[in-house]
């Protein structure tokens, strides 16, 4: 099954070892997605990058102590997206917030359709 | 340019030791018949034979011989090779030079040079395109092949400029169950996002494949600016516009 749609694409970007309430803040964004009911979120690890700090973040195989960029990726409708940004602005201290425009094509297996951006 | 049609072959016969100037007579008729434009040119080298001084010269191991036969072969028109002729005669010395009526049948052609851009049809993708990125699980089979490695082939096949796998440390999706990388585990089980820039045509053309291999999975597009996109250079940067905030892939 298909579906397609116009969706939001957000974007957070943000170090390693930012927390939030003693827990790493990707953990706390993608639970904080998952309660609200967001369809989908994803964290990446950059291998390197530099941001708001101007530190330069590098994720080695070395340290266990790394603070690599992190890049979470958001997507659902313009409406759900917009009821997460409160809240993203509460957790996210020193970051940024990137959003765009996207069309969305989702496919689905027969036997478990959801509705829509459940 | 030698034509197909009549011409005439030429063969000399000289000594491998024999020079011209100090030269050895081979290079120096060689040098000389590739700078007055002759069609091409070929040395051989004998086994063995003998001359006007009748003496026998042969490649023996004990005996290492400087005096082997060669023969210097080429093909031009009567007009060209009565021009070169004399030089041809004063070079020779005292070997032996052969006119034979031949015909070609197929003259040489010069191999075509390789266009610079003579390269897989998208060459410019600069300006407006379309940026598609496939969400899948690592987990996910095609044809018991893991499917992201199968859309990155079938993107190749079908000519995308360019694909990137990247696999995320965590994520849910359409089952919200979360795929979590674990340090010390061998699970495979990561999020999976392919992204893949090319113009809108291109993109849209090829969505039916993703759709035939994609049994769940989110197809995200949106509208990026490549400023630059170099493949000699085998680097393809990607800045899309700060104002729709697409600040990395």
């Amino acid at each position: 099954m298909k579906e397609q749609f116009q969706a939001r694409m957000l974007r957070v970007h943000f170090g390693e070892r930012d927390t939030f309430h003693e827990k790493p803040l990707y953990e706390a964004i993608v639970s904080k997605c998952k309660d609200l009911g967001i369809a989908g979120a994803i964290v990446f690890r950059g291998i390197e990058g530099y941001g708001t700090s101007t530190r330069i973040r590098h994720s080695s195989h070395w340290t266990l102590s790394r603070d690599a960029p992190i890049m979470l990726s958001i997507i659902d409708t313009k409406e759900h997206i917009d009821g997460l940004l409160p809240h993203l602005s509460e957790m996210v201290n020193e970051g940024l917030i990137a959003m765009s425009d996207v069309e969305v094509i989702r496919y689905v297996r027969q036997d478990d359709v959801r509705p829509k951006g459940a | 340019m030698l034509k197909a049609g009549k011409a005439v072959k030429v063969s000399i016969y000289i000594a491998e030791g024999a020079t011209y100037h100090g030269v050895p007579v081979y290079s120096s008729i060689l040098d000389f018949l590739f700078y007055r434009g002759v069609a091409g040119a070929t040395v051989l080298k004998g086994m063995a034979g003998f001359g006007a001084d009748h003496r026998m010269h042969s490649a023996t191991l004990v005996d290492i011989s400087d005096q082997l036969p060669l023969k210097i072969e080429f093909v031009e028109s009567r007009e060209k090779v009565d021009e070169l002729l004399g030089k041809l005669e004063e070079m020779a010395g005292s070997g032996m030079i052969e006119l034979q009526e031949t015909t070609v049948a197929k003259p040489a052609s010069v191999p075509a040079k390789p266009k610079e851009d003579d390269h897989p049809a998208h060459l410019k993708i600069e300006g407006k395109a379309l940026m598609m990125r496939i969400y899948i699980s690592e987990q996910d089979k095609w044809q018991s092949k893991a499917l992201h490695l199968a859309l990155v082939e079938a993107m190749r096949a079908n000519d995308i400029a360019g694909v990137t796998v990247y696999r995320g440390i965590l994520g849910y999706g359409a089952h919200h169950r979360v795929h979590h990388e674990r340090t010390l585990s061998l699970s495979h089980d990561a999020s999976i996002m392919l992204s893949a820039v090319d113009s809108e045509e291109r993109i849209r053309a090829f969505l039916p494949i993703v759709e035939q291999m994609v049994e769940e999975g989110l197809v995200v597009l949106s509208d990026v600016d490549v400023i630059k996109y170099a493949y000699r250079a085998r680097t393809v940067e990607e800045h899309p516009p700060t104002d729709s905030g697409q600040t990395s892939a």
